[in-house]
């Protein structure tokens, strides 16, 4: 018997069910209950009929990623060295724009009169300069009790090279009752302000989550495990999340990112970029057989230094706003419609020319096939919202259309070299993953522009988190600082990787994982003497070996390296991976001879060799395409989350997992019968 | 020779064309940040990177620090005239603030950029990009000595070819690494610069080769006179008129006479004039600016006024003129010492432009904000390692405030926006400790709307350290505005056996083990009766 797996992906709109059983994917939605979004899930997981027989839920939440957004917090008050209670203010001392006259900062989320000091110093290395004055620990503890304060950080500096004072100080302050987040246990690492804005994090979400989990797994049926993803793709125990909240703080686009690579992956390409445009921003990352990770995230303007999928967001979607600027360029965004009024052509008293308008005058967004047809898209304001557009360039409004795509696209493409070209990543060697309403859309023409071969659009791309969620790994990051010449690392690095691995090992067999399902995978953060950032090179037990990886990937990425120069070990860091078992996807076999059947044609723009060029195009409901499926642009394709346009000279081929793969066809004379 | 196929320009295309070219600028910033050696790069961005066409037209500068605004250009033209020509592989060097530079830690790095057309190199523009290095020699470890000549302040690199054809010049750069405290580190920046500008180099070319040249030409003319558009509409909204404003800098490290600084602005139509004349004549000491610095700092208010993402390049300006008379404390003369230009005088600069504006802008200017980037340099021998050390560092203060909005506290204010250096990446880098590191609380200025507060930051020395304190603001207050008060002046401790000395704002000393330095830094002038 093969095992029951749902994931749950708690979205603002609908919650997302994907359940996997018996090879088969069944895929749910049911509307998000904000105020608990646990019933949104005990719901959908009747409607499936699914119950004891679970193997596992795998859940994405929001609970902590919105408490940080709406500042809903708990009360959090914050322990720092004498001296240091401010470092959480002033951050690094920059100002968020430099030319704002009116520019303003994020205030912290602990206020000055709940961050406390305890009297204790530690050294670099960690011996101790002050001992702890237990006296200052009870005074601190018991204003912050006083305060009303339920959650603590503590943040002591250097506590990663000596936790002693701050174990101490957590001790008292959980004997105190209250929730305690320390450092020196959710990222031992050094600079005192990113590992206190990430153990701040954690304490302002820690208990939400305790709670929000706690009374989740009480209502599941009993004995299902409940696992949550993080913002690194992978999952661990409710358990732990409810303990380090703060590693799930971006696990919905994690969780997309990681669907999307699994259903690429089915389909056999490893080397992607995703590309997630909706209504307000669109997230892209890559995926260069492994999905790229960074340690420098933010969440609503606080860093977090946790593990988290690199993904780069743009403030940029359908819904951004076409407008003049004062020196008469045409821009497209920041600012956005929104969902509320959202585009002109939703009809709700939207005026302003947007990306999803010119898709709509363009043809390139069927109004019968717009969100499976519940949603009637008004063409004439479209029209009438890009006429002044049109009347300032001087040109049709079907130009003026193809001109603010072309915008939106070249912004789309700035957001993808960011993560590609700019890393030393060559395009023309991935596959671009595109979902969100509006990414496949304008895929194609984006690829072409970057150069990208090939574009994937996935079968589900509305669910694509919730897949993910099944696809993904349990896994745990630990890392530790440990600053030294790599020329005198390998004893210091071998005993802090065994002690890290051995956590490791510890932790996902306390998850349930068997030895075998576990992978351990210890890694360097490296860098130059002298320099500030560090690259991340796996260690395979042979220290020269990492510092080899260390210069070619210094040199790939900055166009330099030095083999003479002096390399030193900043962090020792540990993935430790249970395997997940990831679900097949269903395969069907590809009928050759299915021959695609569009349901209309339309007339649809497209940019000619003189300007707007309008082709009568085939128009597809995607699920009429059946693997075997082969066709030639221009093709617009039609599903219920998603339009996917198929530019002239492009083809497009269902393949046996049901994804949609668009290629530049090679140019012929004439074009197939159709 | 193929015929030029005829371009048009469009207001799509422009966009398009802006936006490219400003990514290579920024992604210049990203490879210098991410790969430089001086804390002053990779920690604190002390860096500004911009693209020129082959005539020496800035194209695009990346928003990374103000105080080169108006100095990358003076930069690119001292190369144009110290050489006729460019090879591929070339690489310009200068830092002489009397040819091109600012002050002596600033070093540009420039290259030219070439197509290959029908077989021949085609010079097609530059990149460029200018560094703060942590140490170019002179008296004073950290290289912002409080001197009485440019001599003492470093090394004076005139613009030079410090890589020919590819090759580096390795008699200038072994010159040149002789004269500095810190080889290793500035090879390594020097390096990373070179890397920043190829990246500049690669991402040029591939626009070529995907628009043509022609394409890249036209839109790089047309999105100069964009530029110019934005600048003209933003200053058409200031009222007409003639506004001045005095104000003054403490002393320049040697004398205790305050020194003015008058702004004169006129606005008339789509332009806007600054005439300095009256301010003081040029000091003995450090605290003189060079012409380049002048006009960053009227540059930079000028962009304040503009659109966030309005464009950088050869028309940007184009509206504004900068009149600094040769001789002044705002346009010095060789061999006067100029280290503090950049940092303290330009503050004092841009306050004066903004006090003349306040009258013309009641509404929309602050009150003034800390004045001062505090520099605090130190160096000696780490017990550690060995080696010497070379620590460099400036530290935010109080914003002014504004309208109905207070100031922020504990932040870069107008010229500069450099990061702090970690306490715990700073005692692994130096044998010092930080003792605190705090908001200065108190010490913005009180008003309808508050001045932000200043920090306080505690240095305490364990081996003997040579300090230069280059500081603003210790003895007149930031002011505040329609009623508002000033911001507290800042204060700089030495604390030794007890005993609390105060230190003038400009000084020199050896730190013997135990000292303690505190820094206090202004707070911001209120805005509004209290």
């Amino acid at each position: 018997m093969t095992q029951v797996l749902v994931g749950v992906d708690t979205g603002g709109t609908f919650t997302d069910f994907v359940l996997v059983a018996n090879g088969s994917v069944r895929v749910h939605k049911v509307l998000s209950t904000p105020d608990n979004p646990a019933r949104a899930i005990l719901q959908g997981l009747a409607e499936l009929g699914v119950g004891q027989e679970l193997a596992a839920v795998v859940h994405g939440s929001t609970v902590a990623t919105n408490a940080v957004l709406e500042r809903k917090g708990v009360p959090t008050g914050l322990i720092t060295t004498a001296g240091f209670r401010d470092v959480l203010e002033i951050g690094r001392q920059t100002r968020p724009a430099l030319y704002d006259l009116r520019v303003e900062r994020q205030p912290p989320l602990v206020p000055r009169e709940r961050r406390l000091e305890v009297v204790e110093r530690l050294d670099e290395r960690g011996g101790v300069l002050t001992p702890l004055d237990p006296d200052s620990v009870a005074a601190a503890v018991a204003v912050l009790r006083e305060a009303g304060v339920t959650s603590v950080a503590v943040c002591l500096l250097f506590s990663f090279a000596n936790p002693a004072h701050e174990r101490a100080v957590a001790e008292a302050a959980r004997a105190a009752g209250l929730h305690v987040s320390a450092s020196h246990e959710v990222l031992p690492e050094f600079r005192e302000y990113e590992r206190t804005s990430t153990v701040v994090l954690n304490a302002y979400v820690a208990p939400l989550m305790d709670r929000y989990l706690a009374r989740l797994e009480a209502e599941l049926p009993p004995g299902v495990p409940l696992r949550i993803m993080q913002s690194n793709g992978g999952s661990i125990s409710a358990a732990t999340a409810r303990r380090e909240a703060a590693r799930t703080l971006l696990s919905g686009p994690a969780a997309g990112v990681v669907g999307a690579a699994y259903v690429a992956e089915a389909s056999g390409f490893t080397q992607t970029i995703t590309f997630d445009m909706g209504g307000t921003s669109t997230d892209v990352a890559l995926i260069d057989g492994a999905i790229t990770e960074t340690t420098d995230g933010q969440i609503g303007g606080y860093p977090s230094k946790l593990p988290m999928i690199d993904i780069h967001t743009v403030g940029a979607g359908g819904g951004s706003i076409a407008w003049f600027d004062t020196g008469g360029a045409l821009r497209v965004g920041p600012t956005s419609a929104g969902a509320d009024p959202g585009p002109a052509a939703y009809g709700r008293g939207g005026e302003a020319p947007t990306v999803t308008d010119a898709n709509v005058v363009l043809g390139r967004l069927i109004p019968e096939g717009f969100l499976g047809g519940t949603m009637a898209l008004d063409v004439d304001a479209a029209r009438r919202a890009l006429a002044p557009v049109a009347a300032r360039l001087g040109t049709s409004l079907e130009a003026a259309a193809l001109g603010i795509v072309r915008i939106a696209n070249a912004n789309m493409e700035a957001a993808i070299r960011v993560i590609s070209v700019a890393r030393g990543h060559d395009p023309r060697r991935f596959t671009l993953v595109a979902f969100g309403g509006a990414g496949p859309l304008h895929a194609c023409e984006l690829a072409a522009d970057l150069r990208i071969p090939r574009v994937l659009i996935p079968s589900t791309p509305g669910v694509l988190s919730a897949l993910g969620m099944l696809a993904a790994d349990v896994v745990k990051d630990y890392v530790r600082t440990v600053m030294v010449p790599a020329a005198e690392a390998a004893a210091v690095v071998e005993s802090v990787l065994a002690e890290l691995a051995a956590r490791g090992q510890a932790e996902l067999a306390a998850e349930g994982l068997p030895a075998e399902r576990i992978t351990i995978e210890p890694m360097l953060d490296l860098r130059y003497v002298g320099q500030s950032y560090e690259l991340v090179v796996p260690y395979t037990g042979d220290m020269a070996a990492a510092v080899a990886a260390f210069h070619a990937a210094h040199e790939r990425r900055f166009g330099y390296s030095d083999p003479n120069e002096p390399v030193q070990v900043v962090n020792c860091r540990v993935k430790a991976r249970g395997l997940a078992d990831r679900p097949a996807l269903p395969r069907q076999p590809r009928d050759a001879t299915a021959r695609p059947e569009p349901t209309m044609h339309r007339p649809v723009v497209f940019t000619g060799a003189d300007g707007p060029e309008v082709q009568d195009t085939p128009i597809y409901d995607r699920a009429t395409l059946r693997p075997g499926a082969t066709f030639r642009g221009p093709a617009v394709v039609t599903q219920f989350d998603t339009t996917t346009v198929v530019p002239p000279g492009w083809g497009g081929t269902v393949d046996a997992v049901g994804n949609l793969i668009l290629e530049p066809a090679p140019r012929e004379g004439a074009r197939d019968a159709d | 020779m193929q015929t030029e196929p005829t371009v048009t320009v469009d207001p799509v295309s422009l966009e398009i064309f802006r936006s490219a070219l400003t990514a290579i600028a920024e992604e210049m910033g990203a490879v210098l940040t991410r790969s430089g050696y001086s804390p002053n790069i990779k920690e604190r961005r002390d860096f500004s990177c911009a693209l020129f066409d082959r005539q020496g037209r800035l194209l695009a500068q990346a928003a990374h620090i103000p105080v080169h605004l108006g100095a990358m250009p003076d930069s690119m033209a001292a190369a144009l005239a110290t050489f006729d020509t460019f090879a591929p592989g070339d690489v310009v060097a200068l830092n002489d603030p009397f040819a091109g530079g600012t002050h002596l830690p600033d070093i540009t790095l420039i290259s030219p950029i070439y197509v290959t057309v029908d077989g021949d190199p085609l010079l097609i523009g530059f990149a460029a990009n200018r560094a703060h290095h942590a140490d170019v020699g002179g008296m004073s470890a950290g290289s912002m000595p409080v001197a009485s000549e440019i001599y003492q302040e470093g090394i004076i690199i005139p613009p030079i070819k410090l890589w020919e054809a590819g090759q580096p010049n390795r008699a200038a750069l072994a010159l040149l690494l002789r004269n500095v405290r810190t080889p290793d580190e500035r090879r390594g920046d020097l390096t990373a610069q070179v890397a920043a500008n190829r990246t500049a180099e690669r991402r040029l070319q591939e626009l070529v080769e995907r628009y043509g040249l022609a394409t890249v030409e036209a839109h790089g003319e047309a999105l100069i006179a964009y530029a110019e558009r934005i600048t003209r509409a933003t200053i058409e909204q200031i009222p007409d008129g003639v506004y001045r404003f005095t104000d003054y800098l403490d002393d320049d490290g040697i004398g205790d006479r305050p020194l003015p600084i008058v702004a004169t602005v006129t606005v008339q139509g789509g332009t806007l004039t600054v005439d300095f004349t009256g301010s003081a004549p040029e000091a003995a000491g450090s605290i003189n600016a060079v012409a380049a610095v002048a006009k960053s700092a009227v540059y930079y208010v000028v962009r304040c006024l503009m659109p966030p993402d309005a464009p950088m390049n050869h028309g940007t300006f184009a509206p504004v003129t900068v009149h600094a008379p040769a001789g002044t404390v705002v346009n010095a003369r060789p061999p006067r010492p100029v280290a503090g230009g950049n940092v303290e005088c330009s503050q004092r600069i841009t306050d004066a432009v903004l006090g003349a504006l306040a009258q013309a802008l009641p509404d929309v200017i602050p009150a003034a904000s800390q004045g001062t980037m505090n520099n605090v340099t130190a160096g000696g021998m780490d017990p550690r390692t060995g080696q010497p050390f070379a620590y460099y560092e400036t530290m935010g203060g109080g914003m002014g405030a504004r309208k109905g909005l207070d100031g922020l506290s504990g932040v870069h204010v107008h010229m500069s926006n450099t990061l702090n250096t970690p306490v715990e990446a700073f005692e692994y880098a130096y044998p010092m400790r930080i003792a605190a590191y705090r908001l200065r609380d108190g010490s913005g200025g009180a008003g309808a709307a508050r001045g932000g507060d200043g920090l306080e930051r505690e240095i305490a020395f364990t081996v003997p350290t040579e300090v230069t304190l280059l500081t603003e603001r210790r003895r007149l207050a930031p002011w505040g505005l329609h009623g508002g008060e000033p911001g507290a002046p800042g204060e700089n401790l030495l604390v030794r056996d007890g005993a609390v000395t105060r230190l003038p704002g400009k000084v020199r000393f050896t730190a013997q083990p135990g000292d303690r330095l505190v820094i206090r830094s202004p707070g911001g002038g209120g805005w509004g009766k209290p």
